[in-house]
């Protein structure tokens, strides 16, 4: 898998969900979360909708298919985990469906929020509704180094491949585990110096 | 003739003044012994040494970073301006001192390249259209004039370095701290970066690997090894000292090509082909 969809934004691609105001958009992704999570237990088909109509505005917005459904399908797997504990009690189908369709159309629909609207305007519009200023720098921070993190992850990668000319299973979970751990090491001491560089810049 | 002679001017404080400084890791690790040095106002000094000397520790200490971010141990003062580095004093301190680290992923740490430029300034207090126009004319300084909205993850490592320089002139301070300038840059960028650093007038102490760059714009180098001061001088006698720069770990740059590179190219080599 290459992965490059997973990272690939959309958010140059014109449209009117593209032009629609960020804090708008925030809004009312945030009322769809709470309008699902309210649907009552008893009516799974009445969380049929908000998927659809988040399908629909992601085909509005021209966001390809394959990139929103597999961007989606990370969220997946914790979403079936937690689920899959409904189907243990008696009647546990329907909530299972439920959980199942509620945090999918959830998920999709903040995948749409962010396939749509650029970062720092969510930021912007999430400070103008009065969250702490220290929340929005650390939410700044997480994405501006998720990248700087990714592009690390992909050379150390691309490293070990160029020294492992065979080797089974196994020995790839061991590098990529090795990768997993130097990654958390480096990302230390890279927070460590970006917050020196704040203070030479008068952080306080 | 009535000769009016103006009083004498007096001497001027030295930008940075080191006493005695010396610092390890909590680890253990020494990284600065005794160091002690003056640097005029204005003056371009380099800072040289072989990979591990303290050139970076050193830096830090410059801008009040090391021993306060409390990863070390340390002795001795610095002095800015006249005024020591206490850590009552270090806000104050730090309006005067700009720091370029060597990697800008850093120091890059916002959403666009305008915020980032903006962040220094606003913390200073600047707000509005003196802050807007202070971000403009450091981007434009560093020609990078319309990449405001731009995402800092999308630039080239060139770019990155140039926004990074441009966060550091938009505080405007009296000196000016390099780590590394030129690493990772394609002539054309670092001569820009040279042309950029001639006209600045602030202090400026720029520590490098790279010492075509030293004798080209810096009239006084510091050599450092194992954390000591081995040398401080006018730049030309210390890079024509050959014995000197190889027991430090270094080595006077070529500045011209040998003349067999110069000649027609080896017989029978064909000659470049334009494509």
């Amino acid at each position: 898998m290459s992965g490059a969809h997973l990272l690939a934004s959309y958010r140059h691609v014109d449209s009117g969900v593209r032009r629609a105001p960020a804090g708008l958009k925030l809004a009312a992704t945030l009322l769809f979360v709470i309008a699902l999570a309210l649907v009552p237990a008893g009516h799974v088909a009445w969380n049929l909708p908000g998927l659809v109509l988040v399908v629909v505005l992601a085909r509005v917005a021209r966001i390809p298919l394959v990139a929103f459904v597999s961007r989606v399908a990370i969220a997946e797997p914790f979403v079936l985990g937690v689920a899959v504990v409904a189907l243990f009690q008696a009647g546990g189908l329907p909530i299972f469906t439920a959980i199942v369709l509620k945090s999918t159309a959830c998920v999709a629909a903040v995948q749409l929020l962010a396939h749509t609207t650029a970062f720092p305007e969510i930021l912007s519009a999430l400070a103008r509704a009065g969250l702490p200023t220290s929340l929005i720098w650390t939410l700044a921070l997480l994405h501006r180094y998720l990248f700087v993190l990714v592009d690390e992850t992909r050379r150390m990668q691309r490293a070990r491949a160029a020294r492992t000319s065979r080797g089974g299973r196994i020995a790839l979970w061991k590098g990529q585990a090795s990768v997993v751990a130097v990654s958390f090491v480096r990302s230390l001491a890279r927070a460590e110096r970006i917050y020196a560089a704040m203070l030479a810049r008068g952080w306080s | 003739m009535v000769v009016i002679e103006a009083p004498p001017a007096p001497p001027a404080v030295p930008a940075i003044e080191l006493c005695a400084v010396s610092f390890h890791f909590d680890d253990g690790t020494p990284a600065l012994a005794d160091v002690s040095l003056h640097v005029a106002q204005g003056e371009r000094v380099a800072l040289v040494g072989p990979n591990g000397a303290g050139k970076s520790t050193l830096l830090l200490h410059l801008v009040g970073l090391l021993p306060e971010t409390g990863r070390g141990h340390g002795e001795g003062d610095v002095i800015l301006f006249g005024e020591r580095l206490r850590p009552d004093t270090l806000h104050a301190a730090r309006r005067h001192v700009g720091i370029l680290f060597q990697d800008p992923d850093d120091q890059l740490f916002c959403a666009t390249v305008g915020e980032d430029v903006a962040f220094g300034p606003q913390q200073l207090g600047l707000r509005g259209e003196a802050l807007d126009e202070r971000v403009a004319a450091a981007l434009a300084k560093v020609g990078l004039a319309d990449f405001e909205d731009r995402a800092p993850h999308r630039l080239s490592g060139g770019e990155k370095k140039r926004v990074a320089l441009a966060g550091v002139l938009a505080c405007e301070p009296r000196v000016l701290v390099f780590d590394e300038p030129t690493s990772g840059l394609d002539p054309r960028s670092r001569r820009q970066l040279i042309a950029l650093v001639e006209g600045l007038a602030a202090t400026c102490v720029i520590a490098t690997h790279d010492l075509a760059l030293v004798a080209e714009i810096c009239a006084r180098t510091l050599v450092l090894d194992a954390g000591r001061l081995v040398a401080d001088g006018p730049t030309r006698a210390l890079l024509r000292d050959d014995a000197r720069m190889r027991a430090h770990g270094l080595e006077t740059p070529r500045l011209d090509l040998p003349p067999r590179l110069l000649e027609d190219g080896e017989p029978g080599e064909p000659p470049p082909r334009t494509v």
